[in-house]
């Protein structure tokens, strides 16, 4: 099966594409029948659809069975007959409406409503921060402007001791509502201190001509093309926190307070519309509601060690009110994007909940002068080739099942919309309970898992003829606001095969990346919940299961345990797995644990791959590239390395390149195919950065220097201090671990096959 | 007015051994003499308002170096009775008060009648009673050691009287000029500071909401604050600004030297006012000029746009405490709208039901505590609080005003003010800049000083009393007089007892000084002599206090009967104990008390009447404030006639333009012809007779006949003729009548037969004659003639 391709069409890959027909046989099958979803993908080939969809009460018509003659279609989904519209009436083989068409299992309705606000960006500015830093932070702002469409509205929130809400429709002098930080006002309080009014409560526009824009349009948030001078001049004014700060202190800095008056300003004016706050944090909040600090600097910042001890005194507190805060955001169907720039933690973990319920963008960086900032914030306004934004708003998802399979979950950052029908499922995986959800932000690169469980407990027994399989289907209907300014509904409607349980067809459909990526997405979200080692546990169980349910072994002869190739490189995933950022924290800081885990839940199979098993390719003299193991036996004195993490791209020199390089061999004539060797992998990696989404960190290191720690901690320790040098040679590099290595990994495996319990 | 001798000095008596002086003082111990007067037969001449008090009889050679200076002006320092009764009977017996009528500053900047500066550090005070030395003090022992003239403990000179340290030089001791002088200034040394001396601070915090900018107050007030920047004290360019707009938010505006665009910046959570900068709020007027001025030529544009009805002054004082409580200065409110939300918010109160009758005098009590509590933080912190209020609707004048009353601030009232008008304007213009060029003191504290048996009782005024004589100022403006009560605890037995007003403060230009007026006033045995020297006027200002005081704090009935009680009580005295029985009678220095208790009987801060509180609370500010020869004018306003003034009226004489004769405050003078000017200090009245000529309508309004005269608010062209020359000549000197007063009074043309209210308003001012509710001067006689015959 081509999986590739499938996902090429549609923007799904599936754990498994023929499905079990019973709910016990699907249970033995371990990995649960599940999709990814990337619902934007880019598609050249399908233009947006400029008609209404038809639809049966909830789903649309597609893969449905039409009669041409009496004009009737029959919804798969609930088996309703229903009368075709007027517009269909010269309906006939030859002229099919292109959601009939084989070529549209994905099409894209333009709805009919029409938009009444242009997107809406409210930039939230942390202004404790050091001159350099301020400086980059505005540059980047001033040029995102010259980003966005010129009807966009933008708004600007500054913030440090206190917050402030600049009217930038103001021009007779920079004016600013100023809020106090240690406060949490209500989204009441904050609309009488502006002096504004509820969009529910405004006087009605007479209708014809030209809208005025209400207050808040006016003051607070206005197109781009009529505010750009008076903003650029309040950003080019922006000034340091001018409260002091003591040198034993943390600033003072509000970060709570200005989310909470951002997102009040938006669902007080806009609520429903489609809008972004983003936040640029410089720093811990250490004020106010929302605080993860003290302002004590011996008091350091809570750690992975900390929270495993409970020893926690502002986390569960700002956890809550973050939460709460997104859940709002999320309500009005806003976005709020997260850009931390510190050397130190900045409360993420706290704060993601905004990120992660929005659909919104969380960046990590050392500073705002660094390009993972500088180019992760400009790629946010990347545009289609019709000029158009590459986000959408106000998205959400339903999920339809024929009745042989139900929804379970989904895993991604979406919430809940709490829709109950009978095709949610009884096990819940991830944010479960419901058919559909809400996204909010969302972008091409969005992936969502959808689990799902098989509902039969007999298996075909209404089916037609023997042996004709039946088929199930899942319909994913996206809906949300295009950048252009219109709703937009993209349709997916896929259709799999069921077959009896133990059926050749269903391990052959086993997609065996796909299912590491989804499987990694349940480990993740249960780490979320769990202690790190009941999860470590769950995955090695899983694994196990899988393992004993699709190997093939001789009686008795462990060394005859062979796996299908649709499984072989599973095992190994879900090895790295195992011993990644995602589930072994302590290596990072809590901050980078809840970065790491906000991307692995938004990208697709490819990427979550590279994120899970880096990749690493080697480049020698007289040879192409080639990729190489991940273990310490491709670290070799004449190559040069290219790890991929995804979040890192490292080139590592080894020890003789090294050496020859500060010789300067490469800039003497003769070394001519040395130069080349060092420019090899820096091209590679420039392509990589190309569409990387956030930039990830470059680094370029040599053989025993302090940046090679990063290889050595996703090398498999083949060689380790523990194993001796029996087998390492000359050729190999020892890395100082206690993880067993993937062989040992790969045997202990083994040695569980059957009579172990299937549970 | 002048600060010279006021005492012609008697023979100089050539005595070295000064106790051997005591006892010639003794010997030649003076009297004024006693011409009574006989109510009922004598109109009172008001021009004897403006005479000096019955002298101080103190010889000359009482003094240390027999200056003519030695002992204090009354402009600066008068008090009730010019001879003291020796003992607490004999006052008592007198039923005449015994109290202080202190101005420690007679004009707006120091320049216009400047004091002897002692700069030289040696301050010489007595150790028991700190009193300080002046030329009442007496050496002895050689010239080695000082006798205090308060309670007689023999102090040590200082070394530096005779030798200056830092020259190497002897001094002429008998040169210094806190021995010659009653008035002077020392220059404070380290000892006298908690701290340097703070610079000026200035917070206008200026009302811009709806009723603000319509009126025209908001450009006004920006436009004048601008005008004024170079009159503003700022010698040691350590003078201070901060604007802040009041809405229903505070409006702050961050000003940097390097930037000439502010930044404005809306607190709107008034639950806890917060600043929004930790700086740049307040700025140095120098430093930050060129941004001061754009926000000012800016700032009316800022509002002009606005449909905010709400005002939270309260909220707005609270923050300029905040901004300026570690350095104290002044808050100056400019408002036209009552404070209707934040802090010490106020609601509008029900007048129609309360006016005229006893429950009146509620509506002059603070409506909340907020005006109680906060001016004794400010006081604390050293913040003035000045109200300029402007509304043409209730605003609550009585609540507002305490914040002034406790902090040696102001209440400046313009009810109904509007700025296009061009008088309105004019005169806010004008009264503003004056304010803003005054030379104030900061920091200040003032403490009375008695010889051993008197003590200071009571005291009157805008401060805070702190302690038991200490009132605590935390700006001390020049055009304020205060009033203190003085009580006889012990008899005084030698011929003359001497009082003492410190006023420490800091200099607007960064200097710590003690302003220092010494009185010595002669004792007396009988109440002959105390009567012949009772000054009406320092009565008079006394009874104005009190009457405030009980208005304030009881009832304003109340208030007007102890107005009569207090005459009737003198009358009586004066008949059963001097006269031998004649009713009615009163020395001739207290001839016009009657009149003057009329006066404040029927003015509009304690007349029986339906007077618009706001209007009432007001006068009671001016009442309790105004020093003394402009007190007199509010309560007894000058009447001129002036198409028949005599040649010389209005035209140049050797003080400036002659005025007319004073005339009784009656309508009998009234002619159906005539041209009247009658001014209280705060109005000036044009009044012009329902039959004045052609001629006289001609030369003094330019117009052709009296029909196309206006009763309004107005200024009165200056035309090419004799009389308008002359008459504007009367009108502008008329103005200036009270020296050292920022007020410019409003010139009102008034028909006889023109506006009824308008022409009632000045008929109310003419108190001699019978009103609805008051007295004429007649019937007030027979009212006191009956009660002293009771
Ligand atoms: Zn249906
Ligand atoms: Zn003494």
């Amino acid at each position: 099966m081509d999986f590739d391709a499938m996902e090429e069409q549609d923007g799904v890959r599936l754990s498994w594409n023929v499905w079990p027909s019973t709910r016990l046989e699907a249970s033995r099958t371990v990995v649960p029948i599940a999709a990814l979803y990337t619902p934007l993908k880019e598609r050249d080939d399908i233009p947006p659809v400029q008609y209404e969809p038809i639809a049966c009460k909830q789903p649309y018509i597609n893969e449905s069975s039409v009669d041409m003659r009496a004009k009737l279609w029959i919804c798969p989904f609930c088996l309703q007959r229903n009368q075709m519209p007027p517009h269909y009436k010269d309906i006939s083989p030859s002229s099919l409406p292109m959601e009939l068409l084989p070529k549209f299992t994905t099409i894209e309705y333009t709805l009919g409503r029409p938009l009444q606000v242009p997107p809406i960006f409210v930039f939230v500015v942390d202004t404790c921060q050091d001159e350099e830093n301020l400086e980059a932070l505005r540059d980047s702002l001033i040029v995102s402007m010259s980003l966005l469409p010129p009807n966009a509205l933008v708004g600007l929130i500054t913030y440090g001791t206190m917050t402030q809400i600049h009217e930038i429709g103001y021009t007779e002098c920079a004016k600013s509502y100023v809020f106090q930080g240690k406060k949490n006002y209500t989204a009441k309080r904050v609309q009488d201190m502006l002096g504004i009014l509820p969009a529910n409560m405004r006087p009605q526009q007479p209708s014809g001509g030209p809208q005025r824009p209400s207050g808040v349009a006016a003051r607070f948030l206005l197109p781009v093309s009529q505010c750009e001078f008076q903003l650029t001049s309040v950003l080019e004014q922006l000034q340091k926190d001018p409260w002091s700060v003591a040198s034993d202190k943390r600033p003072t800095r509000c970060t709570g307070a200005a989310l909470s008056v951002a997102v009040s300003l938006l669902e007080t004016a806009f609520p429903g519309a489609g809008a972004r706050i983003m936040l640029f944090a410089g720093g811990p909040a250490t004020e106010g509601p929302g605080s993860v600090v003290s302002i004590e600097l011996k008091e350091p910042i809570r750690s992975h060690h900390d929270i495993e001890k409970d020893n926690i005194k502002y986390y569960k507190k700002a956890v809550k009110f973050y939460e709460n805060l997104a859940k709002r955001a999320s309500t009005n169907g806003h976005v709020v994007d997260i850009f931390a720039a510190c050397l130190d933690q900045t409360g993420m973990l706290e704060m993601k909940s905004l990120s992660n319920m929005t659909g919104g963008a969380l960046i990590l960086s050392d500073a705002f002068t660094t390009s993972i900032y500088k180019q992760s914030f400009q790629r946010m306004f990347n545009k289609d080739a019709q000029g158009h934004l590459q986000m959408g708003f106000n998205a959400s998802m339903d999920v339809l099942t024929t009745k042989e399979l139900r929804v379970s979950g989904l895993i991604g950052h979406a919430v809940s919309l709490n829709k109950k029908t009978p095709m949610v499922g009884e096990t819940e995986i991830g944010v479960g309970g419901t058919c559909a959800w809400k996204m909010c932000g969302i972008t091409p690169r969005c992936s969502y898992g959808v689990y799902f469980e098989v509902a039969s407990q007999t298996g075909q027994q209404e089916g037609p003829g023997q042996g004709q399989s039946q088929k199930g289907l899942i319909q994913f209907l996206l809906q949300y606001q295009h950048s252009s300014g219109v709703f937009r509904l993209r349709v997916t409607t896929i259709c799999r095969a069921f077959m009896p349980g133990g059926h050749e067809a269903i391990a052959q459909s086993f997609d065996q990346e796909t299912a590491a990526v989804l499987m990694a997405r349940i480990a993740v979200f249960k780490a979320e919940i769990d202690d790190g080692p009941d999860v470590l546990r769950w995955t090695d169980r899983m694994l196990i299961r899988l393992c004993a349910k699709f190997g093939q072994y001789g009686k008795d002869d462990i060394a005859s345990f062979r796996l299908a190739p649709n499984f072989t490189i599973y095992p190994q995933f879900m090895f790295h797995l195992r011993r990644s950022q995602f589930l072994q924290v302590f290596n990072n800081s809590p901050d980078e644990t809840a970065f790491y885990r906000h991307v692995l839940n938004r990208e697709n199979v490819n990427n979550s791959l590279t994120m899970i098993q880096p990749t690493l390719t080697s480049f020698t003299f007289d040879k192409p590239p080639e990729p190489v193991l991940l273990d310490s036996v491709s670290i070799k004195p004449d190559a040069i390395l290219l790890l991929d993490t995804f979040f890192h791209i490292l080139i590592f020199h080894g020890e003789t390149i090294a050496q020859w390089r500060k010789a300067g061999y490469q800039d003497q004539e003769g070394y001519q195919n040395f130069k080349e060797l060092l420019e090899a992998p820096r091209a590679d990696a420039g392509e990589l950065l190309v569409d990387r989404w956030p930039i990830p960190r470059y680094i370029v290191c040599d053989s025993g220097g302090s940046q090679a720690r990063f290889l050595l901690s996703k090398l498999n320790p083949s060689t380790t201090h523990m194993s001796g040098n029996m087998y390492g040679g000359p050729q190999g590099a020892a890395i100082f671990t206690d993880d067993v290595s993937l062989q040992t990994f790969m045997e202990h495996l083994k040695k569980y096959r059957p009579p172990y319990p299937l549970a | 007015a002048g600060y010279g001798p006021h005492n012609p000095p008697q023979s100089v008596a050539q005595v070295t051994d000064q106790f051997q002086q005591m006892g010639l003082v003794q010997g030649l111990n003076l009297t004024n003499p006693l011409i009574p007067i006989d109510l009922h037969t004598t109109r009172p001449q008001l021009e004897d308002l403006e005479a000096p008090p019955p002298p101080l009889q103190i010889p000359a050679d009482a003094s240390l170096t027999h200056s003519e200076t030695a002992n204090c002006p009354p402009e600066f320092m008068r008090c009730t009775l010019n001879a003291i009764p020796k003992d607490h009977g004999l006052l008592k017996k007198s039923k005449l008060p015994l109290a202080l009528v202190v101005r420690p500053y007679i004009t707006l900047r120091e320049e216009e009648a400047p004091v002897p500066v002692v700069g030289d550090s040696v301050i010489s005070r007595c150790r028991r009673c700190r009193a300080y030395i002046n030329p009442y003090a007496i050496f002895i022992e050689g010239n080695t050691r000082w006798r205090c003239n308060f309670c007689g403990l023999s102090n040590e000179v200082p070394a530096g009287f005779d030798y200056d340290m830092m020259t190497n030089h002897g001094l002429d001791r008998w040169k210094r000029e806190e021995i010659n002088h009653a008035v002077v200034d020392f220059i404070a040394p380290k000892e006298y500071m908690v701290r340097a001396p703070p610079p000026l601070v200035y917070v206008f915090l200026i009302d811009v909401s709806y009723n603000a900018v319509t009126s025209g107050l908001v450009a006004t007030a920006a436009r004048t604050i601008l005008e004024s920047l170079d009159r503003i004290p700022d010698n040691d360019r350590r003078t201070r600004i901060s604007i802040v707009g009041v809405d229903s938010n505070l409006c702050f505006f961050s000003l940097h030297k390097d930037r000439a665009e502010p930044e404005m910046l809306i607190v709107s959570d008034l639950e806890d006012v917060q600043l929004p900068r930790p700086d740049d709020l307040l700025v140095g007027l120098h430093e930050c000029r060129a941004g001061i001025e754009n926000l000012l030529t800016h700032f009316n544009e800022m509002f002009q746009h606005t449909q905010n009805g709400s005002n939270c002054m309260g909220s707005a004082l609270e923050a300029a405490h905040k901004m300026i409580g570690n350095l104290g200065g002044k808050a100056v409110c400019l408002t036209a709208t009552l404070p209707n939300v934040g802090t010490g918010k106020l609601v509008p109160r029900d007048e129609s039901k309360l006016l005229g009758t006893p429950k009146a005098s509620s509506l002059l009590q603070a409506q909340n505590s907020f005006y109680r509590s906060f001016p004794l933080e400010c006081s604390k912190n050293q913040m003035s609080v000045d109200m300029w209020l402007f509304s043409s609707q209730y605003q609550d004048v009585a609540s507002l005003s305490c914040l002034p009353r406790y902090t040696g601030g102001q209440t400046f009232h313009y009810p109904s003010w509007n700025a296009s008008r061009e008088e309105d304007a004019f005169k806010f213009a004008h009264e503003f800049s004056n304010y803003l060029s005054m030379e104030i003191q900061l920091e200040a504290v003032m403490r009375v000083r008695g010889a051993v048996g008197l003590r200071m009782s009571a005291f009157y005024g805008n401060f805070f009393n702190r302690s038991s004589d200490l009132c605590a100022f935390p700006s001390f403006p020049r055009d304020q007089s205060y009033v203190v009560e003085v009580s006889i605890d012990e008899d005084l037995k030698s011929p003359f007892v001497c009082i003492q007003t410190a006023v420490l403060h800091s200099t607007c230009h960064g200097e710590r000084r003690i302003r220092v007026l010494t009185m010595a006033i002669p004792t007396a045995k009988t109440l002959n002599e105390v009567y012949a020297s009772a000054d009406q006027v320092a009565i008079a200002a006394y009874m104005t206090h009190r009457a405030v005081e009980r208005a304030l704090a009881s009832k304003l009935e109340e208030a007007r009967e102890s107005i009569v009680k207090t005459i009737a009580g003198i009358c009586e005295t004066y008949k059963k104990n001097i006269s031998g029985g004649i009713s009615l009678q009163l020395p001739n220095n207290l001839k016009l008390l009657p009149l003057l208790a009329l006066g404040l009987y029927k003015h509009i801060g304690l007349r029986d009447a339906a007077v618009p509180s706001d209007m009432r609370a007001a006068a009671l500010c001016l009442l309790s404030t105004l020093p003394a020869p402009a007190l007199m004018n509010y309560i007894l306003p000058r009447f001129y006639s002036l198409h028949d003034m005599p040649d010389e009226s209005g035209r140049p004489g050797p003080n400036g333009i002659v005025m007319p004769p004073r005339m009784n405050l009656s309508t009998e003078r009234f002619e159906r012809f005539g041209l009247y000017l009658i001014d209280d200090g705060q109005s000036q009245f044009l009044w012009v007779g329902r039959e004045a000529v052609p001629q006289l309508i001609m030369d003094v309004f330019d117009l052709s006949s009296i029909n196309e005269l206006q009763s309004k608010k107005g200024k009165l062209p200056v035309l090419e003729n004799e009389f308008s020359e002359r008459i504007n000549g009367v009108i502008a000197k008329s103005r200036e009548y009270v020296s050292g007063l920022l007020y410019y009074p409003n010139l009102y043309i008034i028909r006889e037969d023109g506006e009824p209210s308008l022409r009632q308003w000045v008929l109310s001012h003419l108190i001699e004659d019978r009103t609805d509710r008051g007295y004429s001067y007649i019937q007030f006689l027979n009212l006191l003639k009956e009660k002293v015959n009771a």
